[in-house]
């Protein structure tokens, strides 16, 4: 559905806002754009959108050019904060963006009724609360019944249900055929949001993946005693490219059903055993190892 | 092409949108004040004064009234109405293409189904459109101004030709949609309406009203041979080409430094121009914000 290749945004000779970018979004997921503040999430889409040129590289989005007219009757979008006319209604607002889609009148009523903006729909734009103009943002690209919508960063300036509101919406949009492109700062957001994710990094793009792919195998983590018996024992069982140590906690890169025969294992030569858990690495760890940053968190 | 489409989006936000009609208000009600009622007034209710700058020998009140009824309410409104009506549809044009730039809203459309160039001419048609409605107004304003005033004093109710009132009408138009393409090149430009309204009077007011003028007083024809291709410069050879609406009896006005074909070549031209600089920069350039 989305598809870059070497994609690139150079502003003046010292920013490099994006660099020979290769993304690849397919056909009914939601696709997770994560990155720290600044990363290049908002000018991608904006490339993306037919907004900005490229430098470099092209683009694919819903089979053509960025900006073309027949791939934008295709496309939904919010990029940053919804922006309208002030003093204009929801409705009215919604019939210029209809107007100018060529999308019938009778779809504006279910657009907002989506959005469950349809009360406020006479009332003045300038008059709604930020989480309500986000409402009529997704309502206006909902209105051309879109098989993609790239959201840059939706839940930006929403109050704590506005955010969890705004990513049910999202799921939602998200079921069935129609493929989501959203971009975010938020860990936690894309992992309640997303299918698969792409991290992006100083415009590069380092990762690319499902969440499950991207955290990597499970791992055990062994509190053990004394750490050399411990490192030994590991080593020689399970190869030196699993076991790793920090402050005698030991995090080993193994399916968590061996837990059993590692402990036995320790504790038959003589090491004793404190804490043995199972986990996996989490969403952040990736994403500070990838981006060097707590961006968002 | 999906001008159509912009251009009722358009229509719909310039119809609803107060600026827009608090500048027409604005006009009509300065035109009918300064050009009809207060004339009006002074004409019925005053002496005319003497000495030096007392009215010609064989002039009287009642002559000058005649300005004021049907048969001259074309020249009439054209030296009254496109001056400041020019002021008017410059913010106009502004405000249509500034505050989109302002609010945010280029990417909203952008991200829609036109093209960059169809959006721009549904917004420049719908801009025409209104200059249209702006001109109607006000030339029907005046029309049944001179023909009420007309009415109450008994005088003439003639109506200049139908060829007349047609002209007319659209030299104001032309004249308007001039300034309003000015200003949406301006705001295109800057991409802000602050600096276009700024830049756009001080060129109204100060680049060719007063330079001009000033240096045409001192040095006289050479600098009216440059200023004939300065945009209102031919506005005023245009308005003068219908003739003044004052004062019969009066000294003859002094004639225009050209002819009529020559100011609609010419305005025509600058309105060609603002809107090709208008497309070049809109085409051409991102949309950051």
């Amino acid at each position: 559905m989305v598809e870059t290749r070497d994609l690139s945004k150079r502003y003046g000779s010292t920013v490099l806002a994006v660099d020979q970018l290769n993304l690849k979004v397919h056909r009914g997921e939601v696709y997770g754009f994560l990155g720290p503040n600044g990363a290049g999430k908002t000018t991608t889409l904006r490339m993306l959108l037919g907004l900005i040129r490229p430098t470099a590289g092209t683009a694919t989005v819903a089979g053509r050019a960025p900006g073309d007219p027949a791939g934008m009757a295709r496309i939904g979008a919010i990029v940053e904060t919804p922006a309208f006319y002030p003093y204009l209604s929801g409705w009215d607002n919604l019939k210029v963006i209809a107007d100018y889609a060529g999308v019938p009148d009778s779809r504006l009523g279910d657009a907002l009724e989506q959005v469950e903006l349809t009360p406020r729909a006479k009332t003045k734009f300038s008059t709604y609360s930020m989480g309500m103009k986000q409402r009529l943002g997704v309502a206006a690209a909902l209105i051309k019944e879109p098989e993609l919508l790239i959201l840059d960063e939706p839940t930006n300036g929403l109050d704590p249900q506005g955010m969890i509101d705004m990513r049910k919406l999202i799921v939602e949009l998200g079921k069935g055929d129609r493929t989501v492109l959203v971009s975010s700062h938020l860990l936690g957001e894309v992992e309640q949001m997303c299918t698969r994710i792409g991290v992006i990094q100083k415009g590069r793009l380092v990762a690319e993946g499902t969440i499950d792919e991207l955290r990597g195998a499970a791992t055990l983590t062994v509190r053990a005693a004394p750490v050399p018996q411990a490192q030994e024992i590991l080593t020689r069982m399970l190869g030196a490219t699993a076991v790793s140590q920090g402050d005698g906690v030991f995090s080993l890169h193994v399916d968590a059903a061996r837990a059993a025969e590692i402990n036995r294992a320790l504790v038959t030569g003589g090491v004793e055993v404190s804490e043995l858990v199972a986990g996996q690495r989490s969403l952040e760890d990736v994403f500070i190892e990838l981006t060097g940053t707590e961006g968002g968190l | 092409m999906n001008v159509v489409g912009v251009l009722k989006g358009e229509f719909l936000k310039l119809r609803k949108r107060p600026a827009v009609w608090v500048c027409i208000g604005i006009l009509l009600l300065l035109l009918l004040a300064f050009g009809y009622l207060l004339s009006w007034i002074v004409f019925t209710y005053t002496k005319p004064p003497t000495g030096p700058n007392g009215l010609p020998p064989g002039v009287t009140y009642a002559d000058l009234k005649k300005s004021l009824y049907p048969l001259h309410f074309i020249p009439n409104t054209l030296n009254g109405g496109t001056q400041l009506g020019g002021v008017l549809a410059l913010i106009i044009g502004v405000l249509s293409q500034g505050s989109e730039y302002g609010w945010g809203t280029v990417k909203t459309a952008f991200t829609q189904r036109p093209r960059r160039l169809e959006w721009l001419a549904g917004k420049l048609i719908s801009v025409a459109l209104t200059m249209l409605v702006m001109t109607l107004l006000l030339l029907a304003a005046a029309a049944i101004t001179s023909f009420v005033l007309a009415s109450i004093d008994g005088g003439d109710r003639t109506w200049p030709d139908a060829g007349v009132i047609l002209k007319g009408a659209l030299a104001a138009w032309l004249i308007y949609c001039f300034w309003s393409f000015f200003g949406f090149g301006l705001a295109t430009l800057f991409r802000q309406s602050a600096m276009a309204i700024g830049l756009g009077l001080a060129y109204a007011l100060v680049i060719e009203a007063l330079i001009f003028g000033l240096l045409a007083q001192f040095v006289g024809d050479p600098v009216r041979k440059v200023q004939q291709w300065f945009p209102l410069a031919n506005a005023q050879y245009l308005v003068q080409s219908f003739g003044s609406a004052t004062r019969e009896g009066g000294p003859p006005p002094r004639p225009p430094f050209a002819d009529a074909t020559h100011a609609v070549t010419m305005l025509l031209l600058y309105c060609a121009a603002f809107v090709v600089l208008s497309a070049v920069f809109l085409q051409r350039r991102d949309v950051t914000s």
